[in-house]
């Protein structure tokens, strides 16, 4: 039975493992430098006559490792007062101005880097490659929002992502995208956060940040194609509510499945509603559900042939998808510098390009044998080959999950808040007439007690 | 799910518990233990220090992405002098290029297109060669004419008051030869060193 | 469910007109200062635009002005030219840095503008927001139906547009990187790959007569003359000649034998110093090249090397100093990945001049150098892998010394002595090496420092050669001296298995081409026996012109340098 008690008990367990082994000494990074035999063509000078002095080459230092764990206990702060002022203080005014806040700190000032939804590339790469150790504060980054998705449900996304925050703030004519569409439509956000995984995995690319559309603003420069990108989420994110949010963000993926689970989050308490239908049109983001109609009787058999059609189908989605992404491993292995750089050097090779790159010339001048190359870059797309058959079968897993679950006659008795899709905004609070009447107990009963 | 005809006991008649809900449960219970668990294992492999991005000089080849590539207008990169290396020539190839038309400091004559390597006179025959770090814009033309015919005491590097420390570096996706790589924050630089033999 | 979160008011609809007119105010300023703020962002971002624009195409049209300018003054040196650069020069160092500055400062308006815009349109969306009207609903049932038809559907184009992408990307052309690429046939530096003087291919003619001209597929002139041999890349075969005024390095076509190109070495030697009188017998171009495949590198008696690529472009040429060498400097090049290895024997023992040198193969300069206390030598370097540790194998009077790629040395053996010519080779696991006329030494080369004591396997004193070097397919290894007489040796222990008086001069160091050897006299008659351990001569060819080069082999064909022609002989097929 689950109890307030074991909660407590767990939680403390967890941080007592989390310190225990944060006291572990990191990994050593050996740094070799390679000590080239003298280039020096020309001896080095004699100063006899004006007492020159030899300067040395100015080495200013990087933001102090201090300010990392700085950022750490802001986004502490941060998660534990939004996930206060949403379920406890339930103030639309004060999300917002806690979304500010984080614009201004994680966004502008930080300049959007690193981000919750960047460190996920971060992870996958550290289980992957060896050579790479994963800083502690982007490790913390990662699980923290996660962890507290857990206990009070997406209070990340409602008030301390960055992102977020900046999309909220520009949303003015909230039009809503029809339920159909916004399934459909966030299959992307799944194919996106595979991808990510499966370039960070093959140490290939970090797609996330590459076309990250807000970067640009944050860091107030950047390349023109990132640039009009966000402008176009933004101007998207006037009327149609946190589009990047929805149906792109790979890390809200996750937040949706952990958010299905969390201990606390916004709900619609079915004993206090009385269904006055007020709160229907409030959510920009189709978070609150309806209660259903009842389904006719006729469709019964119907629905039931096609929900075990499915079912059966179920495997064969999820092989026929990974074979499909499979064929593309190919195109996505290209990603990654070193597959480019030996197709370039093979077609060098073969005589069928007669001019070199700046990658091939580096290349030839290395004098490395093109055997070593070949092997590297085959061994590369070997590894984009399985992680395509297995990206390939979490797509096709998703689709048929996706079907399966628009298959599945719900029947919804009460108001509800979508518990993957709520993102906590708290803007259907004030819609409430029982909120209101709460609002006003609280504030006669300041007042009484006075 | 399907309209269930059975009634569902309720809540109080099973001790506050039901499947649905004990289910739910302990998936969050996983849930949680797994976030415990990565955690751990991603804290053992984890470093205390950030890292940053730097450029082996001994790798750079010089192509002048550097100065196009940063994400930031002016450059992060910059040309740094290890005036260790410098032979203090009078007619540096770094900063007069190959075939100057004449050893004097005129536009025409350098090879800098910024006009951040200023030439100052020491004693004879030698002359000290500065970089001035608001002007240079990382092209890495003198690090080529250095390398090639110098010293090779020009290289270009990261200058870590500017570097956003990006968690993709555009530049070292740009790179040509691979010379980015990510080096512990505590020692951000890998100058070259002086190597007489 | 309906499109619109919040609608427009039914008309009519008030309350205390007075609350009304205030919030129409509060409105109206936020409203309008939205609207001047959007228009403030979008003048920012036309600037910005503009900005762009003359950073992207602007300036690089003006900086190649300023090239072009440049390009014209090296013909026509003219003040006003200068003055001109000099001022266009400093316009576009004033603009970049005035459009960065700019750049920056007006990306810090736009934020505020935004900002200003966000608010005051915030506030006045709270200002216009109405109360939800709930309607009545429609038909529930079906609506609800239908979302789950089109949710399903649009679903399954999701499903569809992966169908159609598998499509495109099955049909794009993959890369495979173990096709290899096709063979070509290389004998890069003297003796071929390696340096050992072998090669396993199995087409190699065996029958061709230089007075009928039958299984001669070409024959071309060289113009200068050298002793050194031909260098094979493919279609490409290279040589070098030279004389007292000129040194050439010359490219000819594989198939058809034309003089592609001819590359001149300039002579680099600083002003003053004395002419190298090389031997006659040695002559200018005794040293043979080397190359990577992609450029050809080549070394002369007067210390000049020179780099070409295949174009017959210079890439690089330097002098190394007028090597003090008795008969003229004859040592050919080797080559270890990106460096050029120069072995520069010269003068006595304790004059000190003797180097190993690494040149950089791309730009030319030295990367390292090593001391030897080795007077003059004629032998040429080879590089072998021991333990997958790369080593460079010297000779010399009286060490042989083995490298490591940096310049350091590995070990060293006492065992030669007299002028050294015949070149070391690997075979069975032994480096042997040559003392003219004396003896025969086999080294095991794994040992360190001095390995006089240790290493030495064997050595067979019955007699040696004093210029052609040795070669061996692992079990058996064959001598041949100046003289004609062809001797075979056990590899394990030394002992001589026969020997074979073929009565010509030899020069050219022979070959072991498959289970043949081609030995090619002073007179040009190829000789070609089967290594085995009884002597059976398999053929007999004659060239009708002297050869002092060792000859070049390749699949299919012989590369064979007379004194004055370069031959191919070929299997006509």
């Amino acid at each position: 039975m689950i109890r307030f008690g074991y909660i407590i008990i767990s939680i403390a367990f967890f941080l007592i493992v989390c310190g225990i082994t944060s006291s572990v000494p990191a990994a050593p990074m050996s740094r070799q430098l390679q000590a080239q035999a003298g280039v020096e063509r020309f001896p080095p000078p004699d100063f006899v006559e004006s007492g020159y002095e030899l300067p040395s080459p100015t080495t200013p230092h990087p933001r102090q490792n201090i300010y990392e764990y700085v950022d750490a206990v802001v986004l502490l702060a941060a998660l534990g007062l939004a996930s206060y002022l949403v379920l406890k203080k339930r103030s639309r005014r004060a999300i917002l101005t806690l979304s500010v806040f984080s614009l201004f700190y994680f966004g502008f000032w930080r300049k959007g880097c690193v981000c919750s939804i960047g460190a996920i590339q971060n992870i996958v790469l550290s289980i992957f490659d060896r050579d790479y150790a994963v800083p502690f504060v982007v490790v913390v980054f990662f699980l923290l929002p996660l962890v507290f998705t857990l206990f009070f449900g997406r209070t990340f996304c409602a008030a301390v992502c960055p992102l977020g925050a900046v999309q909220d703030l520009v949303l003015l004519r909230p039009v809503a995208v029809p339920s159909w569409l916004e399934s459909g439509l966030r299959l992307f956000a799944y194919a996106y956060l595979g991808a990510a995984v499966l370039f960070a995995a093959t140490g290939s690319a970090f797609i996330i940040c590459r076309y990250d559309p807000f970067i640009s603003f944050f860091r107030l420069s950047g390349s023109l194609n990132i640039l009009v990108l966000g402008g176009c989420f933004l101007l998207v994110g006037v009327f149609i509510g946190r589009p990047y949010c929805r149906f792109f963000c790979p890390y809200g993926v996750i937040l949706r499945q952990l958010s299905r689970l969390s201990k606390w989050r916004v709900s619609i308490t079915p004993d206090d509603c009385i269904k006055c239908r007020l709160c229907e049109d409030s959510c920009p983001f189709g978070a609150i559900k309806v209660p259903t109609a009842e389904w006719p009787a006729r469709d019964y058999d119907k629905s039931k042939k096609r929900l075990a059609l499915l079912l059966l189908l179920l495997p064969i989605l999820i092989l026929a998808c990974a074979w499909a992404v499979s064929t593309a491993s190919d195109l996505m292995s290209r990603t990654h510098p070193t597959v480019r750089l030996a197709d370039r050097i093979h077609l060098e090779e073969t005589g069928k390009e007669e001019e070199t790159t700046d990658a091939s010339a580096a290349f030839w001048a290395t004098g490395k044998d093109v055997r070593e190359l070949y092997a590297e870059a085959s061994n590369i797309q070997a590894a984009v080959k399985t992680g395509c058959w297995l990206l390939g079968g979490f797509l096709g897993l998703v689709i048929a999950l996706k079907l399966i679950g628009h298959s599945v006659r719900r029947t919804r008795i009460d108001y509800e808040a979508d518990r993957a899709g709520c993102l906590a905004c708290g803007r259907c609070f004030e819609y409430c007439p029982r909120e209101h009447v709460r609002l006003n107990k609280d504030k006669q009963a300041v007042g009484d007690g006075e | 799910m399907m309209a269930e005809n059975k009634r569902e006991p309720a809540l109080h008649e099973t001790n506050g518990i039901n499947r649905r809900h004990f289910l739910r449960d302990s998936i969050w219970g996983a849930c949680l233990a797994g976030l415990g668990g990565a955690a751990a294992f991603l804290s053992a492999k984890s470093r205390s220090q950030d890292t940053v991005w730097q450029i082996d000089p001994y790798v750079c080849v010089q192509c002048g992405n550097c100065a196009t590539y940063c994400v930031l207008e002016e450059s992060a990169v910059k040309c740094v002098h290890a005036y260790a290396m410098c032979g203090y020539c009078k007619i540096c190839f770094g900063f007069f290029g190959p075939e100057p038309f004449d050893i004097t400091e005129a536009a025409e004559n350098q090879l800098c297109p910024t006009g951040a390597i200023k030439r100052t006179f020491v004693e004879d025959p030698y002359y000290e060669y500065t970089i001035d770090e608001s002007l240079c814009m990382g092209c890495g033309k003198c690090v080529k004419g250095c390398n090639t015919f110098g010293n090779g005491s020009l290289f270009l590097q990261v200058r870590h008051d500017r570097c956003l420390n990006c968690n993709e570096c555009s530049i070292a996706a740009a790179c040509p030869s691979g010379a980015f790589k990510r080096v512990p924050a505590d020692r951000p630089y890998l100058l070259k060193m002086v190597e007489h033999a | 469910m309906k499109p619109r979160v919040a609608e427009s008011p039914a008309p009519g609809r008030n309350n205390d007109s007075v609350e009304v007119k205030t919030t129409n105010q509060w409105y109206q300023t936020a409203f309008w200062s939205a609207v001047v703020s959007a228009v403030f962002s979008l003048i920012v971002v036309g600037f910005l635009m503009v900005n762009y624009l003359q950073i992207k195409v602007f300036d690089p049209v003006r900086a190649e002005r300023l090239e072009l300018l440049k390009l014209k003054i090296i013909d026509h040196p003219d003040d006003v030219l200068f003055v001109q650069i000099r001022k266009l020069d400093l316009q576009i160092r004033q603009d970049r840095i005035r459009r960065q500055n700019f750049s920056y400062r007006a990306s810090f308006l736009l934020l505020g503008g935004l900002a200003v815009f966000v608010i005051s349109a915030k506030l006045a969306v709270t200002f216009k927001k109405k109360p939800p009207r709930p309607q009545p609903y429609p038909d529930r049932q079906k609506e609800q139906i239908r979302q789950a038809i089109q949710a399903r559907s649009t679903i399954t184009v999701g499903l569809a547009v992966l169908g159609a992408a598998v499509l495109f990307f099955a049909t794009r052309p993959v890369v495979d990187f173990s096709e290899e690429p096709p063979q070509k046939g290389v004998w890069p530096r003297f003796r071929g790959l390696g340096g050992l003087g072998i090669s396993a291919s199995t087409n190699v003619p065996d029958n061709w007569n230089g007075s009928t001209n039958e299984g001669i597929l070409w024959k071309s002139k060289v113009p200068l003359p050298g002793h050194n041999s031909p260098i094979v890349w493919g279609d490409r075969v290279f040589l070098s000649g030279a004389d007292a005024n000129e040194r050439q390095v010359y490219c000819f076509d594989a198939l058809s034998g034309k003089l592609l190109w001819r590359g001149n070495v300039p002579n680099l030697a600083p002003a003053g110093a004395e002419p190298v009188e090389p031997g006659e017998s040695t002559g200018f171009a005794a040293p043979t090249m080397v190359t990577d495949g992609r450029r050809v590198y080549a070394i002369f008696a007067t210390g000049d090397v020179g780099c070409f690529d295949f174009s017959g472009k210079t890439v690089w040429a330097r002098n190394l100093g007028s090597p003090d060498s008795a008969y003229g400097y004859a040592s050919s090049l080797a080559m270890y990945r990106d460096l050029l290895l120069v072995q520069y024997d010269q003068g006595a023992a304790e004059d000190e001049k003797s180097k190993l040198i690494a040149l950089n193969a791309f730009l030319g300069h030295t990367v390292w150098e090593t001391r030897r206390p080795i007077p003059n030598s004629w032998t040429s370097p080879i590089v072998i892998e021991v333990s997958s540790r790369h080593q460079i194998i010297t000779c010399g009077d009286p060490w042989v010394i083995a490298y490591d790629p940096n310049g350091a040395e590995l070990w060293r053996a006492d065992c030669l002595g007299a002028d050294v010519a015949p070149s070391p080779i690997y075979a069975g696991g032994l480096v042997f090496a040559i003392e003219p006329y004396t003896k025969l030494v086999a080294i095991k080369p794994d040992g360190r420092g001095d390995v006089t004591k240790t290493h030495i396997v064997w050595s067979n004193e019955e007699g040696a050669p004093d210029i052609c070097s040795p070669v061996s397919n692992g079990e058996l290894i064959f001598l041949l001296t100046t003289d004609g007489l062809l001797i075979c040796l056990q590899v394990t222990d030394g002992t001589k298995l026969w020997e074979e008086d073929l009565k010509e001069d030899f020069f050219a160091s022979p070959s072991l081409i498959g289970d043949r050897l081609y030995l090619l006299s002073q007179k040009g008659v190829m000789f070609i026996i089967e290594a085995a351990t009884e002597y059976k001569e398999l053929a007999r060819c004659e060239l009708r012109e002297d050869c002092h080069a060792s000859p070049a082999f390749v699949d299919g064909r012989i590369y064979i340098r007379g004194t004055k022609n370069l031959y191919c002989i070929g299997n006509l097929d």
